[in-house]
Formats: C-alpha cells, sequence, structure tokens
C-alpha cells in the first residue's frame, strides 16, 4: 500500500514551501525588515511537510521553534506569517509581532504555541481531552525537540494521556543538539522513543530525512488516535543543517564535516520523484518557481500592511 | 422573592459548582481527589455521583497537567474547573497559570479566550507548615490577562464562583480553608456577584479598613471593639485581588483619611501593598495618618499548631492599628 503519487509530490512541495519560505525571511532579516530572532528549520523539513500532511484541518497541533513548516502544511496563510515576521498588521496577531513562536490560526487548528518550550505538552493533553469530552474523533500533534523532551511537563502530559487513553501523536524532532549541548551529554538513552513504554504507549523511530516515510509513520499514529487507540511517541531522528539561531557560532557541533547533501530530506525527495518517473526536473523546478512566486506575493501583502499603532501593545490581554 | 437560607463556605462552593455544571455542558471539574471522594475539604461532595465521571474525575498528581489541559481545553471552547489541592501548588504550575492562562489570549493577538477557573484552597489552618499555608494572592498581581478572587463570606463565594465559570478570561479563585466551615446567608436561586467590584461591609466615617478573604471577619469584629471607644471604622472587602475594585477604595480614603490595610499574606508582595502605593499616588493628600498594614508577621508558618496562631493577625492587632492612626 504506497503512497499515492499526488501525495508524493505535494510532500515535496510542502518541503519546497518552508524553504523558500525561510529563505524569504532570513533575506527580509539580512535586509533589516524583520527584527526577529529566527530559528532555522533547514534540514528538518521532511518533518514538518510529513507530519502536517497526514492531519485533517480540524486537528490540532503545537509547533516548536523552527515551526515555518509545520504552520505553512498545516494551512495558515503565508501572508499571516510573514505579517507575523515583520510586524506588520497583517500578521495573525494583528501587529504583535509574533515571529514564528506565536502564530495563531484556530480554523486550521493552530492554536498558538509556547514561548517557554515544553509548555505545550498539557496544553496538547488538554486538547485532546476536549475532543474526548465532545466525542470527536480530532487528533492533536504536538511537536517538541530532543531538548524539551527533557521538561517535567512531558512526564506530567505523556502519563495523563497514555492513562486516558487521549488521541495525541507526540512527534520529537531529535536532531540532536538542545541549543548546545548534545543529547548524549542530557541525557542516557540514545532513542528517546524508549520513554513511550513508561506512559504505556507505542514509541517508534523514523527517518526525519524521508519525508515518506515520516508522512506514512503519523499517518498510521492519526488513525490509531482516530480509532480510540490512544497516543503514540514517534522519535524522527533529524539533523538542523544551520545554528539554533541565526548567528550561532556552533562551535560545539561534532558533526559539521558531514555531508548535508547525502541528507537533505528535499534532494532526497526531488530524486526519488523523478528517478521514479513521477516528476520531471522541469516540473520539480516549476513547484519552486510556485512556491516562490506564492512567498513574494505573501511578503508584498505583508509589507503593504501598516505598523499597528503603540495601543495594540495592550490590546488582547482581556476578554 | 428571594428566600435566605445558611449554609457553610463549602456548601456555598459545591453549590456553585452543582449550579454551573447543570447550567453549561461545557463546565467539566478535574483534580487531585475532585471525583468520588469530593476532594479534600469536600468542595465537589457528590458532584460526581450526580453528574458522572466525564463531568466531574480524578487527575493524575500532576499539577502542570492540571492548569496546562485546563488551558488546552478552554482555548478550543470548554469551560474546564481545575483544583490545586492547596493554593501553595501554584508554585508548580507557576508557568502554566502566569504564563499560559494568563498570557496565552494575549500572546496570540486577542485570537482565543482561556475561561478557566483554578480553585485553590489557602491560608492557614491546622499547622499546615510553610508549604500548605500560605495566601498567594499577590504574586500574581502583575498576572494582567488574569483575574485573582478571595471570597470573604458563603454568599461571596457561590456568587463569584459562579462569575468566575461564565468568565471568558482565566480566574484563580482562592478559598480560605478556615472559612470552609463557616455559615452565613446565601440567597435562595440563581445568585451573581460581579468580579471586580468591592463590598462595603460596614460604613463609617474615621477609618477605611480594607481587608481581604480571612480577615474581613476579625475586621468586623475589630470594629464591634472599636465603636464602643468611639471611632467608626469603614470596611471594604475589594473581594478580588484582580481586577481591584481601586475606585471603591479611593472614595472611601478621601472620606475617612485614614487607611488600615489587613490580609492573611505577608507584608512584601501582599495586597495591601499596591493598594497602600496606590492611595500613596492618588490619595495622598486625603491622608490623616500613616497607612498602617496588619498581616501575618513576615516569615514562614511553623508546621506547630501552637506557633502557626502566634503568627497570624488578631481583631485586637487591627484595634491597635486603627486605634494608632487614629490617635
Amino acid at each position: 500500500m504506497g503512497i499515492p503519487n499526488q501525495i508524493r509530490i505535494e510532500l515535496f512541495r510542502q518541503m519546497i514551501r518552508a524553504q523558500v519560505a525561510e529563505n524569504s525571511i532570513l533575506r527580509l532579516i539580512d535586509a533589516g525588515k524583520a527584527q526577529v530572532l529566527y530559528h532555522s528549520a533547514r534540514g528538518q523539513e521532511a518533518v514538518s511537510a510529513g507530519a502536517m500532511l497526514a492531519l485533517r484541518n480540524d486537528d490540532s497541533m503545537f509547533y516548536g521553534h523552527r515551526g515555518v513548516g509545520h504552520l505553512l502544511t498545516k494551512g495558515v496563510n503565508p501572508t499571516l506569517i510573514f505579517g507575523d515576521i515583520l510586524g506588520t498588521t497583517a500578521g495573525s496577531t494583528g501587529g504583535l509581532g509574533a515571529g514564528i513562536v506565536h502564530v495563531v490560526d484556530p480554523s486550521v487548528g493552530v492554536l498558538g504555541q509556547s514561548g517557554t518550550v515544553g509548555g505545550t505538552f498539557p496544553l496538547a493533553a488538554g486538547v485532546a481531552l476536549a475532543a474526548h469530552y465532545r466525542g470527536t474523533d480530532q487528533v492533536v500533534l504536538c511537536m517538541f525537540g530532543d531538548g524539551t523532551a527533557n521538561r517535567g511537563t512531558f512526564h506530567e502530559a505523556a502519563n495523563a494521556v497514555g492513562a486516558w487513553g487521549l488521541p495525541v501523536i507526540w512527534l520529537c524532532e531529535n536532531n540532536g543538539y538542545a541549543v548546545s549541548v548534545s543529547q548524549s551529554e542530557s541525557t542516557p538513552i540514545t532513542d528517546l522513543s524508549i520513554r513511550a513504554a513508561g506512559y504505556g504507549m507505542p514509541g517508534v523511530i523514523v527517518d526525519g530525512q524521508d519525508v515518506e516515510l515520516v508522512y506514512a509513520e503519523v499517518l498510521s499514529a492519526v488513525e490509531r488516535a482516530r480509532q480510540g487507540l490512544g497516543p503514540t511517541f514517534i522519535e524522527a531522528k533529524t539533523i538542523r543543517f544551520r545554528g539554533h539561531f541565526e548567528g550561532d557560532p556552533q562551535n560545539y557541533r561534532t558533526d559539521s564535516d558531514r555531508d548535508f547533501d547525502a541528507i537533505d530530506p528535499i534532494v532526497k525527495q526531488r530524486a526519488k520523484l523523478i528517478s521514479e518517473g513521477i516528476c520531471t526536473l522541469e516540473a520539480t523546478q516549476q513547484i519552486v518557481d510556485e512556491c516562490e512566486s506564492e512567498m513574494e506575493l505573501a511578503i508584498e501583502a505583508a509589507l503593504a500592511a501598516p505598523l499597528p499603532s503603540v495601543a495594540r501593545a495592550f490590546e488582547g490581554v482581556l476578554s | 422573592m428571594t428566600e435566605i437560607r445558611q449554609l457553610t463556605f463549602v456548601q456555598a462552593i459545591n453549590e456553585a459548582l452543582a449550579e454551573e455544571l447543570e447550567r453549561d455542558e461545557n463546565v467539566f471539574i478535574m483534580g487531585e481527589d475532585v471525583g468520588s471522594f469530593g476532594g479534600v475539604f469536600g468542595a465537589t461532595k457528590g458532584l460526581q455521583q450526580t453528574f458522572g465521571s466525564r463531568r466531574v474525575f480524578d487527575t493524575p498528581l500532576s499539577e502542570t497537567l492540571i492548569v496546562g489541559a485546563g488551558v488546552g481545553a478552554a482555548i478550543v471552547g470548554l469551560r474546564p474547573v481545575v483544583e490545586l489541592q492547596y493554593s501553595d501548588f501554584v508554585g508548580i504550575a507557576m508557568d502554566e497559570i502566569y504564563n499560559k492562562a494568563a498570557k496565552w489570549r494575549y500572546m496570540h493577538g486577542g485570537v482565543l479566550s482561556v475561561p478557566l477557573v483554578i480553585r485553590a484552597p489557602e491560608g492557614a489552618k491546622g499547622g499546615g507548615g510553610a508549604e500548605h499555608s500560605q495566601s498567594p494572592g499577590g504574586m500574581f498581581q502583575s498576572a494582567f490577562g488574569m483575574y485573582v478572587v478571595m471570597p470573604s463570606n458563603p454568599a461571596d463565594a457561590k456568587g463569584l464562583l459562579k462569575s468566575a465559570i461564565r468568565s471568558d478570561n482565566p480566574v484563580l479563585f482562592l478559598e480560605h480553608k478556615a472559612l470552609y466551615s463557616k455559615s452565613g446567608p446565601v440567597p435562595n436561586g440563581e445568585h451573581l456577584v460581579p468580579l471586580g467590584r468591592a463590598a462595603t461591609v460596614r460604613t463609617g466615617k474615621d477609618v477605611t479598613i480594607v481587608a481581604w478573604g480571612s480577615m474581613v471577619s476579625r475586621a468586623i469584629q475589630a470594629a464591634s471593639t472599636l465603636a464602643e471607644q468611639g471611632i467608626d471604622s469603614e470596611i471594604i472587602d475589594p473581594r478580588c485581588i484582580r481586577p481591584l475594585d481601586s475606585e471603591a477604595i479611593l472614595e472611601s480614603v478621601r472620606r475617612t483619611g485614614r487607611l488600615v490595610l489587613v490580609h492573611e499574606a505577608p507584608r512584601p508582595g501582599g495586597p495591601g501593598a499596591e493598594v497602600a502605593a496606590l492611595v500613596a499616588e492618588h490619595a495622598l493628600d486625603s491622608l490623616l495618618a500613616p497607612i498602617l498594614r496588619v498581616t501575618t508577621a513576615d516569615g514562614y508558618f511553623p508546621q506547630s499548631v501552637y506557633l502557626e496562631k502566634f503568627m497570624l493577625p488578631t481583631a485586637l492587632d487591627i484595634v491597635n492599628a486603627v486605634e494608632k492612626v487614629c490617635r
């Protein structure tokens, strides 16, 4: 039972959208137009694209601080994202300048993001509890990194979700580093997914550089959750190509001699589509061109919107 | 005609919860031991038996989960009423209360609401010691996206809790453990008390006593003693720390010219400190005497029941403070 060709192409397109959007953000930062602390997702696009395409529009997700691809694939209009990056009123937060961290769009199941990492674990449990309470078959996907996996909030949330059989997919993007500290320095285990056993849920490992494998694994966890069979812990082994933040000297890395091209999820998927005759090289290039146009238009719209009035900073505190 | 009955504080809480569970299908209750056990102080007694384990259920011993999952369920439209077994446990769930419940709406551009109530029994009673006796309301004075409520009697407990559950904003609802067994009149039928409106418990012309929670009854006691000496005290119960009814307080102080602040939390960071600053900023020229505070001694509660009672402010302490400012 393979993945339909249309979806295999879409997985590629979603990775390109993430990459193009990120490049656009980096250009806006370089040009001095955006003043945000940006966390690159280069190298990890297969995880966001594969995971988010496995969800329905009415499923919820909590993303991480490398979330540009997650947001785009879940269905957030790119103008809202660029508006939040630029701090204009075109952003999802209407000019609060949320960056990537606090983008919101409940109409596509994006319920915001915690600035304190790991803050979303209990919230994800609560959103899943609400689905269970209402008797819907919606699921919640909660993304986090290997560093965030060490927060105590994970224990409390995963334990309750396991005990109550709630529809949560815990998806760990394990890129090996919590800012500068490697996983081996901070945890006694290599595979974080073995923790799942302690919460009575399946724990699986997936190659996070292969978008089709990520998609298939998340889809099967989503189906389990929809059927009322409870949560799954998926550990996607991945790698970030750039620093934790832009400007990170990365002097702590021991993997900088790796051939990133060989493990680039986008390169890999393009080669696969072409070699299997699903797409021509030209067709993949056309996808890139389309994504570039899409992002250009979104940036124009976001730039065209004004900065908010100072009063905006004081609005929306209370209902 | 509204009939008045006598209920204990904890019965009033229980009745408010039952009525709101009955009224709104989106309301549910979760926390430690709140299910068939009925809560360690009995506040949820009988509710699981009446409303079922879907609406009223126990959680693991996990405070970040209790509050955080409450926030999660609230942002998708449910109205969770969660219980922290002791208000001291706000320390465990501080990120969930101060950074999530209070800020989630603001951080996300006002798009989402957080209709969550966090019930938390507070205060010293019976030797709880340093981690089961505190009154932490003052710590949340800068939680701008949240309300902090401190009822002082059964009627207010019921009316404020019902308003809190219906509010679209998160509410930290602090119930003093020593008040649970105290009785008072509670109106029959629908009874709502708006959040953020102070009650003038006693009118008077010589001094304004602002007292919160468990200290209100001691202020009333003190006022009777003072009346015998010819000192006419006005007592204001703000009922909330946020929103604070600053107008009611300022109006009273401008009339009496004297202010004594009474709360169980210690002085630094307690709710009185902010009120003193507010009065200094807006009504200093009305003051005929320095502002005084009557609070628990600055320190921690010992485990010893014997020592505990020496920490707490008494009616006599309030009398002495008022005499001092009226001298």
